[in-house]
């Protein structure tokens, strides 16, 4: 059994409780015009070329081997919760791939996180939630159309996965918000009422917001795709919108990632 | 680690043979001195020329402690306004026989225990009972005594003129110096002064890199006395400190060996010991002090080395990231779980391990009781290698037909400058030294000087370089021209030996940049490579004994990696002509720090692997901040996982290129360099520029 992946990271800081190795797995079913990892978005190998070398963005990898590598930095999971974390692309899109995995690091005690943009089918959903530890969820843009025209996303699959995990067993301290701000898409005046309005519903979730930022333009340019340059936010916005989800989520921060 | 000085050397025992020639090179590292600490030569010339009445040379002919006693005659004494009373003459130099004695510390415990009165007490006869006769007869104790008459000359000579200085406390401290000749130091701020002084009369005489020790330990007793019986707060006791280190970092122009910050003042801090209940681990207020002080006072030099264990209280790791993030380089973490193990496993008994500190740098030893030169020499493992692509026929190189035969080529080569290297150290010849004897086990007990084995310990260290190149050219050779067959060895040596240059190489120079895995990587072929490496040079020098019955130990963190790589032709590894060696162990390239702790953890650090072993980390500021917590238990974990030592370079490539440019606005930029810190603008462009590009590395700016 393989999974495709593009990237091992250890000595992950900013991927969840301790330090933890982070695994993108490739493939994604959104849009979002300001990913900042867009080599993951596609679900086959694409190959490019840097420095006149012939490079590729991703590849398979063994269930086997990539615990091993999960493995290796054990040493470094004992204190405070580290772990593994899965992010992408959209991790849940190959859950039926990993499970095997999952079970094998549960029993081996190994924290477990996901990142995910809940883009995926509900069942796939339910595999996963007898795994997770811990659980990131992308909260980007709300409004029905906006949500299918920008991102690609079904909002209404995007809410009942929603309301699966906060009904499941998890801990809501280990469910958090993500929350990426620009002012071209996610903090318009709109979208910024009805994420306040999501969040006051699940108010026991943490919440965590942070600028985008222009990093993957690089990538792109690998890929020959195009990218959007953005405007930068500033402070006084990022904290204009912390204080009004203070007043609902007094936990709230904000991270840069 | 004196590198220039050993340079020098040579040719100064050369002109020793006359007077005159002894005379001028004593004054051309005077000039050296001096251009230092006026910034330039011009200005270093007609001071000199001003001063020239004050130079002095001790006469050669008369025994050692005779020329300390005469040297501690003529010394200008300068007394300050307030606070410690510290002066080095630079003028007055005591004669050099052989190479003096450096790059140790002293056990400044027994210092503040003893007085004069004490020490002079060893060399009456024994016969004739205490107090009554002199034992005068060998040649050690006259040398001793005289040497002792020496340094109560000086006090006396220093007492007289603080009781006519206009000092703000001439009556208290004039008092601790009185103390000196018959009392151990009763309180925290004599016990201070009792270290400064014995540390200047090292500094005096010629010694250098002298390391401070376990100061936390060491004054341990007089601090809490002054604190328990209300003669000082915890605040009096902090400011004292401040004051001491800030002393201490007086006459940095004298103290810098070959690199400015290169003075060798390392304070050991915490440790772990164990007894007949358990395993512990020492710290104490002071081990919090003078980490806060260093931090406060942001100083290159003295510089901290915290030795670490699994039971280190998290809050001293956290001040001491906090310190770290500051950027000045400093505590340098040792890792007592390895280090102590590793010691006595070559030989230290278990009392002296658990009590270790390091010379200048890095390089662990048994304080107080050692001749040991921890950084006599070092070898460069790239340089055989080199040597063999240079010196074997096209035909020969032909028939090499497995990796394991280039592998035995490459030892054998390695192997004749393992032997070169112990030809030249039993040439060394020492300069006698009754100021160390008087303080060195087992010298006084043996009646023995120093300089010919009088110490319990006796052995030589040695520094190595160029692991990492020499790992990663040899992994490269392995796999392209024995598993992938992309080139044979005669066409891969031409492009070495082209420097990379044509442009048809640049494709297979980026290969070789890029191999992959690299040194420092947690890959079991790599690590191979690397323990058959340093295990076989352990072989080699296995058989060794010096004159004294000390053995060879070894390190893998060395301060040679420019000079060596400067000399040396371009490398497999894709390492151009002339460019540095890679630095200790490190993996700029990298992020995951994880992965090099992991590397450098499985390192065989045993038997006589031990000198000096440090992963070399660069940050990017900020980034213990934002993540104190995380990073405090990454520490922890790598405790446990088995690294030897751990320093952290907190820069960014953007300061550096601006201070590299405009020196003036960035005065106070200090960076990590071979096992000290030092001010950037005091670097010479070679070590800015290789800061600059691991920045450049580690922030992903550009590639290897």
């Amino acid at each position: 059994m393989t999974v495709r992946i593009t990237n091992i990271q250890h000595f992950s800081l900013d991927d969840g409780p301790g330090i933890r190795t982070t695994v993108f797995l490739k493939g994604c079913n959104l849009t979002c015009p300001w990913c900042c990892n867009p080599e993951n978005i596609s679900f086959e190998i694409e190959n490019y070329t840097h420095n006149s070398q012939n490079e590729s963005f991703g590849y398979d990898i063994s269930l086997k081997d990539l615990e091993k590598e999960i493995l290796k930095d054990e040493a470094f999971y004992v204190e405070n919760n580290g772990g593994v974390t899965f992010s992408g692309g959209e991790p849940l899109l190959q859950i039926r791939e990993l499970e095997p995995l999952l079970k094998s690091l549960k029993s081996k005690n190994i924290n477990i996180c996901f990142e995910t943009s809940l883009s995926a089918p509900s069942n796939l959903l339910e595999i996963a939630i007898q795994y997770i530890d811990e659980i990131f969820i992308d909260m980007k843009v709300l409004d029905k159309k906006e949500a299918k025209n920008v991102l690609n996303l079904d909002i209404d699959l995007y809410y009942e996965n929603l309301e699966l995990i906060n009904s499941s067993n998890l801990d809501k301290k280990n469910i958090t918000f993500r929350i990426p701000l620009n002012n071209e898409y996610t903090l318009k005046e709109e979208n910024i009422k009805d994420i306040l309005n999501c969040i006051e519903k699940y108010a026991d979730f943490n919440v965590e917001i942070f600028k985008t930022h222009n990093l993957a333009e690089s990538k792109c340019k690998s890929l020959n795709q195009e990218f959007t340059i953005f405007s930068p936010v500033d402070d006084e916005a990022l904290n204009e919108v912390l204080e009004k989800i203070q007043e609902l989520n007094s936990n709230a921060k904000i991270i840069s990632l | 680690m004196s590198f220039l000085k050993k340079i020098a050397k040579p040719v100064y025992h050369k002109a020793q043979d006359n007077s005159m020639g002894r005379r001028s090179i004593t004054l051309a590292f005077l000039l050296r001195r001096l251009t230092r600490r006026f910034g330039s030569k011009e200005k270093a010339s007609s001071y000199l020329a001003k001063n020239m009445h004050r130079f002095y040379i001790t006469g050669s002919k008369f025994n050692k402690g005779t020329q300390i006693k005469n040297l501690f005659r003529k010394v200008d004494i300068h007394i300050p306004k307030s606070g410690f009373i510290f002066f080095l003459d630079e003028f007055k130099h005591l004669s050099e026989d052989g190479h003096i004695i450096d790059n140790i510390s002293i056990d400044y415990s027994k210092v503040l225990k003893s007085s004069v009165y004490e020490y002079n007490e060893l060399y009456f006869h024994p016969k004739a009972g205490r107090g009554f006769a002199r034992d005068l007869s060998s040649d050690f104790i006259k040398n001793q005594l005289d040497a002792l008459d020496g340094i109560e000359l000086l006090i006396y000579r220093i007492i007289k003129k603080l009781r006519n200085s206009n000092h703000k406390d001439r009556a208290k401290f004039a008092r601790y110096f009185e103390n000196m000749i018959d009392k151990p130091a009763e309180h925290f701020e004599e016990a201070l002064q009792r270290i400064l002084f014995y540390n200047q009369l090292l500094w005096q005489t010629g010694h250098g890199l002298n390391g401070l020790g376990r100061l936390d330990k060491i004054l341990e007793d007089c601090y809490f006395d002054d604190l328990n019986s209300g003669l000082i707060t915890q605040e009096d006791a902090y400011d004292l400190i401040k004051s001491f280190l800030k002393t201490l970092h007086t006459y940095y122009w004298y103290k810098s060996a070959a690199l400015m910050g290169d003075t060798g003042q390392v304070i050991i801090l915490g440790g772990k010991y164990d007894d007949e209940y358990g395993e512990y681990y020492f710290y104490n207020d002071l081990t919090y002090m003078f980490i806060r002080a260093i931090k406060e006072l942001h100083l290159p030099d003295p510089k901290v080395l915290l030795r670490v264990s699994s039971e280190t209280p998290r809050d001293l790791i956290e001040l001491s990231l906090e310190t770290i993030n500051t950027g000045i380089g400093s505590p340098l973490f040792s890792n007592d779980e390895v280090v102590i193990d590793k010691m006595i496993e070559f030989g230290y008994d278990k009392e002296d391990a658990n009590n270790y500190v390091v010379s200048a740098c890095w390089e662990p030893s048994a304080v107080g009781k050692g001749f040991e030169q921890n950084n006599i020499n070092f070898i460069s493992y790239l340089k055989p290698l080199n040597e063999f692509f240079d010196n074997e026929t096209e035909q020969f190189l032909e028939n090499v037909n497995s990796f394991g035969e280039l592998f035995n080529s490459y030892k054998y080569y390695l192997k004749k400058d393992a032997d070169e290297l112990i030809a030249f150290l039993d040439n060394i010849e020492w300069n006698n030294d009754p100021l160390l004897s008087l303080f060195i086990d087992d010298c006084n007990e043996k009646n023995m000087d120093i300089s010919q084995g009088g110490a319990k310990y006796n052995h030589y260290g040695i520094t190595t370089v160029g692991l990492a190149n020499t790992v990663n050219s040899l992994y490269a050779i392995k796999k392209l021209v024995f598993e992938d067959r992309k080139y044979s060895l005669n066409e891969l040596n031409k492009m070495r030996k082209n420097n990379f240059k044509k442009d048809k190489y640049q494709a297979i120079l980026t290969d070789l940049k890029n191999v992959n895995p690299r040194f420092g990587m947690d890959d079991e072929e790599i690590l191979d490579i690397s323990n058959e490496i340093i295990q076989f040079l352990e072989d080699c020098f296995k058989d060794y004994t010096n004159k004294f019955g000390g053995k060879i130990k070894f390190g893998l963190s060395a301060p040679s990696y420019i000079s060596a790589g400067a000399e040396i032709n371009a490398s497999f590894d894709g390492r151009k002509a002339g460019e540095p060696l890679s630095t200790h162990i490190s993996l700029d390239t990298n992020k995951d720090f994880t992965e090099v702790l992991r590397f450098a953890s499985k390192l065989d650090y045993g038997g006589a692997k031990f000198n000096g072993n440090v992963v070399d980390l660069m940050l990017s500021p900020d980034f213990i901040k934002n993540h104190t917590d995380k990073f405090t238990d990454f520490i922890y974990s790598s405790i446990q996982l088995g690294f030897f030592q751990m320093q952290m370079n907190v820069v960014d490539s953007k300061t550096l290129i601006e201070a590299k440019e405009n020196p003036e606005a960035h005065p106070n930029l200090i960076v990590r360099v071979w096992g000290f810190s030092a001010y950037f603008n005091d670097l010479p462009e070679e070590y800015q520029d290789l800061l600059i590009s691991r920045a450049l590395k580690n922030e992903g700016k550009i590639a290897s």
